[in-house]
């Protein structure tokens, strides 16, 4: 509640100012009820998820025979896993490691794409053909192949979390440099962009400071769609096990127990907590994305 | 200032310039051996059809062409003693802007929709001077109102899409002027902008000159203009120069077929005619561009059949004069020079 009454005021200062593009997008966005919906769970997840250690006292580590594949109770709500650990615990944490590789490696891809795309698409000829070619060869690597052997390779060195991460964003960016370059490509053609260059600007002050703002919804809109897949992509290899490594708890980690026939049909309590917060945190990142694109897209008056 | 050695000394001299723009790997020219100067204090108007080389010209004095696609193949550009064709970006950075400013055609799309006036203002200021920020602030809206905008300081908060045309030109304007450049090009300033609007905007223009002491070059497709504004008069075809002279003499005493077509082109008020008069046929393109003898020649009424061998020369016709047209005498090639 708080987080909103704050937003408003900015808002209406805001508005008295002048409209901004992004002003105006600001208002648009909030006035989309499903999108509004989606970023308040978004919020509320992150927030369970990082405060984790806080709302629940149970180790995440520790497993307890004692207390293996215990149905939801009072003191377990929802249930212990096969080595006996809390379930909602783990979904907390777990939450936190999702969370944390979706954002890097969206920020990373982000990154690293922009540059390269802006790069390629501002000074154009032999620069843009080698960094584009650069970028096709990034883009034929078998993604899961890689992903698995760079990570059997560097695994071990650093804390295995970041492994991945890196591997993921390295492996990823060049779809975003494709985008970036060919909205660069369209938008450079504009006057304004000459006209900044003939105020004395140098290639560095023109790009970030007159194109990049220019093409900075279609890379938030595309930073949101990343988010969702990475997410997608970091359960997907856990799930398989070649993903955050397994003592860590992620949501693809605990839904990987879900490969024995016995938990899938006797024991849900396990594997359908990882599963529905994945899918709704999916489903809340691809609304914020839609309600973003139409925002941010001048010709849409809703 | 103290660089120029004596009074009458050109502030910018072109010579012999050579433009090529590369279409399918060959590089075809734009502007062809276009030689001129600008005094200082002097308006210099270029005038010409659409695809005769008028922009081109002024990317290359600005060195703003397209990378890789257009280039200066020869000729130099020398502005106050400096080789504007031989500089890096980073030196003739120092020089847009500050030195020698642009206007640009269409006002609608030249200012970044996403900033506010003020901060595009600002950009100049801070590309070019130690200044912080509050006296950007307060030079830039000090320079929106020596443009004529009423209400400056609610105007600088303002983003483009909330001003008309002809305020987007006069914040262009601003921007321009905003370091007092010595030249400031003006690439059809006001072809975008209604009738009433653009007499605003030249007049402007002119003040501003007078106020500042500099020289304009501008760029136009209207001989109105051209009347309204300038000391001296290029006419081009096919980036060739084809005539160069006061303005005066242009209208009453104009020598080349061609600038008397774009005379008789000029719709007059007083005269019932049905059809506008207009020139036969269009500028060739680049590729299709004749090699010898007079680019006009095809379209001219008055060629003769050595048009499309000899290539003219821009000859002194009259003091002050330049003709480029083997109708004259001064045009003929002669013995040991070469166009």
């Amino acid at each position: 509640m708080q987080v909103n009454t704050v937003k408003e005021t900015r808002i209406t200062t805001k508005a008295v100012k002048g409209s901004s593009p992004w002003a105006i997008a600001r208002r648009k966005f909030l006035k989309n009820k499903l999108a509004m919906t989606s970023l308040g769970f978004l919020v509320f997840v992150a927030i369970v998820s990082f405060l984790a250690p806080y709302i629940t006292t149970q180790d995440i580590a520790r497993v307890n025979i004692g207390k293996m594949s215990l149905a939801p109770s009072s003191e377990h709500w929802l249930g212990t896993d096969k080595s006996g650990r809390d379930v909602f615990t783990r979904l907390l944490y777990g939450g936190r490691i999702s969370l944390i590789v979706g954002l890097s490696c969206t920020g990373l891809v982000i990154i690293l794409g922009t540059i390269v795309g802006a790069i390629a698409g501002y000074f154009g000829g032999i620069i843009d053909s080698m960094l584009m070619r650069f970028t096709d060869f990034v883009l034929t690597f078998p993604f899961i192949v890689f992903v698995i052997v760079l990570n059997a390779i560097f695994g071990g060195q650093l804390n295995g979390l970041w492994i991945l991460i890196l591997v993921i964003s390295f492996l990823s960016w060049g779809s975003v440099a494709r985008i970036v370059r060919s909205k660069i490509l369209a938008e450079k053609e504009n006057e304004y962009i000459l006209a900044a260059i003939s105020i004395g600007g140098s290639p560095f002050k023109v790009i970030v400071k007159h194109l990049l703002p220019n093409v900075m919804s279609t890379i938030i809109v595309q930073a949101t769609i990343l988010f969702a897949t990475m997410i997608v992509v970091e359960s997907g290899l856990s799930y398989l096990g070649f993903g955050v490594p397994a003592e860590i708890p992620s949501w693809g980690n605990m839904l990987s127990s879900a490969n024995e026939p016995d938990v899938l049909q006797g024991k849900p309590w396990i594997w359908i907590p990882p599963a529905l917060a994945i899918t709704f945190t999916i489903l809340s990142i691809n609304f914020i994305g839609e309600g973003l694109k139409d925002a941010l897209n001048p010709r849409s008056r809703r | 200032m103290s660089r120029l050695s004596h009074k009458n000394a050109p502030l910018l001299e072109v010579k012999n310039l050579e433009t090529a723009f590369s279409i399918d790997g060959e590089f075809h020219n734009a502007v062809d051996g276009v030689s001129f100067s600008v005094k200082p204090k002097q308006i210099v108007g270029i005038v010409g059809e659409s695809g005769c080389g008028k922009s081109v010209m002024s990317l290359s004095i600005m060195q703003l062409l397209p990378r890789g696609v257009g280039e200066i193949r020869s000729g130099s550009i020398v502005f106050e003693d400096v080789h504007l064709d031989r500089m890096s970006d980073k030196e003739m950075n120092k020089i847009r802007g500050r030195e020698i400013s642009m206007i640009f055609q269409e006002p609608m799309t030249s200012l970044n929709p996403v900033f506010t006036i003020g901060y595009q203002i600002e950009e100049v200021l801070f590309n070019h001077m130690k200044i912080s920020k509050n006296e950007a602030r307060l030079k830039s809206i000090a320079l929106l109102k020596s443009v004529g905008i009423s209400r400056p300081e609610k105007l600088v908060d303002e983003y483009p899409h909330q001003l008309s045309g002809g305020m987007r030109q006069r914040v262009m304007i601003a921007m321009a002027i905003a370091c007092q450049p010595k030249l400031l090009i003006a690439d059809e300033p006001t072809t975008a902008l209604d009738v009433t609007v653009q007499a605003q905007i030249l007049d402007l223009l002119k003040s501003i000159q007078e106020v500042n002491d500099m020289s304009i070059i501008l760029i136009t497709h209207d001989l109105g203009v051209i009347a309204e504004m300038c000391d001296e008069v290029i006419v081009m075809y096919a980036g060739k120069i084809v005539e160069r002279t006061d303005v005066e003499s242009l209208f009453y005493n104009p020598k080349h077929p061609y600038t008397e077509l774009l005379m008789g082109a000029i719709p007059k008020m007083d005269e019932e005619a049905e059809v506008l008069s207009s020139i036969k046929g269009i500028v060739p393109s680049l590729k299709n561009m004749p090699q010898t003898g007079c680019k006009f020649a095809a379209r001219c009424p008055k060629a003769l059949p050595e048009c499309s061998a000899i290539t003219p020369l821009l000859g002194e016709v009259e003091k002050g004069h330049d003709v480029a047209c083997i109708l004259y005498e001064t045009s003929l090639p002669r013995e040991g020079v070469n166009a």
